[in-house]
């Protein structure tokens, strides 16, 4: 090529600066563009590299696994999952709140009966020696606040051990769906779950009872293995009656990759042996 | 005729029949495939998305119209997805698992009988190497690339769903695109360390 028909170097500065989005279709005056590559040797080796190298990026190679997904029966399991969640969900804002509050007031009732009863003592012991009461004792945390406290604590300890009863159950339901899963009538080879999903749903009921009463920074793993509990629970809520070989396999292995029947064992004892935070 | 994104979420928050299914139908794939990209696990990657999904059917009453349903979505992902690789970060083991998943050779499919195991390694190493320069990008380098490059959006529509200028969609794109194009020029030029030895 002359030097009178050769492009400026300025020009191709700017024609590769623009050639990815060429490729794209998303250039500035790619008329201009396409002519300079017609007449100009070096920015047309280079377009024929990137195009052939974009061309290469295909989505089987960056989401190796997309094709195996069967979209349409994942997009019924979300929706499903979905409304099951909404479901649960409801039942948490009616019932527990109920249940919340009236575990509240049974505490509140509990320290104030607690106080009254050691102020009926401390009554009686003062009535028998004639002790006068300690001066300090104006400044020490009054027997309310220790009921209260005492109270508190208990009902933490209370909802840790409902929240691994909880667990234990889920994780025998697990189970029972892993190994003895029971043959639907149709015949062709689907399983019958209706009666794991009752008991999914009620499990999902209880499960969001405790997870709002878990915040505490020791109550992590506990919280955390409840709420892949509920994961799994949803998904088994959301399974059709008979439901597929494949989504029993798709279950199982969620399971097993999360190690799940594992940790739930390791943290349901450690509640069980003492451990006040799991 | 379909709705379009906005009208279809204004049906999912009017709890109109069908149009939640439709909504996960029309963006599940996409979602995936942003899942993929921060997660690079496909289990992991579908999870993030049914989460999102649920999470968005239990907050539609809330959404807003200012912003994009897919940029809607698209945020609430990427925060599932913040989450779980913290999770992850706290149990390596799911490390270990996401490297084996994507591990050189795993994505050997049963392609052309004729295929040489020799031409399977090939085309292995060289699905890896995509894989990675797609992976390697930065979050909104990588988002804009995926919604162009496989979701066919336009440049204006990648902008309206991410709610920033064209200006910057068109920089993103071309950041991308020749950061994936000079790692898969070098790569075929510098064979991976350790390669050939023993």
């Amino acid at each position: 090529m002359s030097d009178k028909g050769r492009p400026p170097a300025s020009t191709c500065d700017s024609v590769r600066e623009r050639m990815t989005l060429h490729f794209y279709g998303a250039a500035e005056e790619p008329e201009a563009l396409q002519r300079h590559l017609e007449g100009c040797a070096g920015c047309a080796a280079l377009w024929a590299r990137t195009v052939a190298t974009l061309r290469s990026v295909d989505a089987a190679a960056v989401f190796p696994r997309e094709h195996e997904v069967d979209w349409a029966g994942f997009a019924r399991g979300t929706v499903a999952r979905a409304r099951a969640a909404e479901q649960a969900q409801g039942a948490v804002a009616v019932t527990p709140f109920r249940a919340r509050t009236a575990g509240r007031r049974a505490f509140v009732w509990g320290g104030a009966l607690a106080a009254a009863a050691m102020l009926v003592v401390l009554a009686g012991l003062r009535m028998r020696h004639g002790a006068p009461p300690p001066l300090a004792a104006a400044h020490q945390p009054g027997p309310a606040a220790e009921g209260r406290d005492g109270a508190r604590f208990l009902q933490e300890s209370v909802t840790r051990q409902a929240a691994a009863r909880s667990l234990r159950d889920g994780r025998a339901l697990l189970v029972d769906l892993m190994q003895a899963p029971v043959r639907c009538r149709r015949s062709d080879g689907s399983y019958d779950v209706a009666l794991e999903k009752t008991r999914a749903n009620d499990l999902l009921r209880r499960v969001s009872l405790y997870q709002g009463s878990l915040a505490g920074p020791g109550d992590r793993r506990l919280a955390e293995l409840l709420g892949q509990l509920e994961s799994l629970l949803l998904q088994v809520s959301a399974m059709d009656d008979c439901t597929a070989v494949q989504a029993i396999h798709d279950l199982r292995a969620a399971i097993e990759r999360r190690q799940l029947l594992l940790r739930i064992d390791l943290v349901t004892r450690e509640v069980e042996e003492g451990g006040t935070r799991a | 005729m379909e709705p379009d994104d906005f009208a279809l979420m204004e049906a999912v928050r009017e709890d109109r029949e069908g149009a939640f299914e439709r909504f996960v139908a029309r963006f599940q794939r996409r979602l995936y495939r942003l899942a993929w990209g921060y997660l690079r696990q496909h289990d992991d990657a579908l999870d993030a998305v049914q989460e999102t999904m649920v999470k968005i059917y239990l907050a539609r009453a809330t959404y807003r119209p200012a912003s994009h349903p897919f940029t809607w979505a698209s945020r609430i992902l990427a925060n599932q997805c913040l989450d779980h690789l913290r999770r992850r970060k706290a149990r390596p083991s799911e490390s270990l698992e996401a490297a084996q998943e994507a591990r050189p050779g795993s994505d050997l499919t049963a392609g052309d009988p004729r295929d040489t195991p020799e031409h399977h390694h090939e085309q292995s190493e060289f699905r890896r190497r995509v894989r990675e320069a797609v992976a390697l990008l930065p979050e909104s380098q990588r988002e804009v690339f995926v919604l162009r490059h496989f979701e066919d959006m336009t440049l204006e529509e990648i902008a309206v769903t991410r709610g920033c200028a064209l200006g910057t969609v068109k920089s993103s794109l071309h950041r991308a695109a020749a950061a994936v194009r000079e790692r898969l020029e070098r790569g075929a030029r510098e064979p991976r360390a350790g390669e050939g030895r023993g």
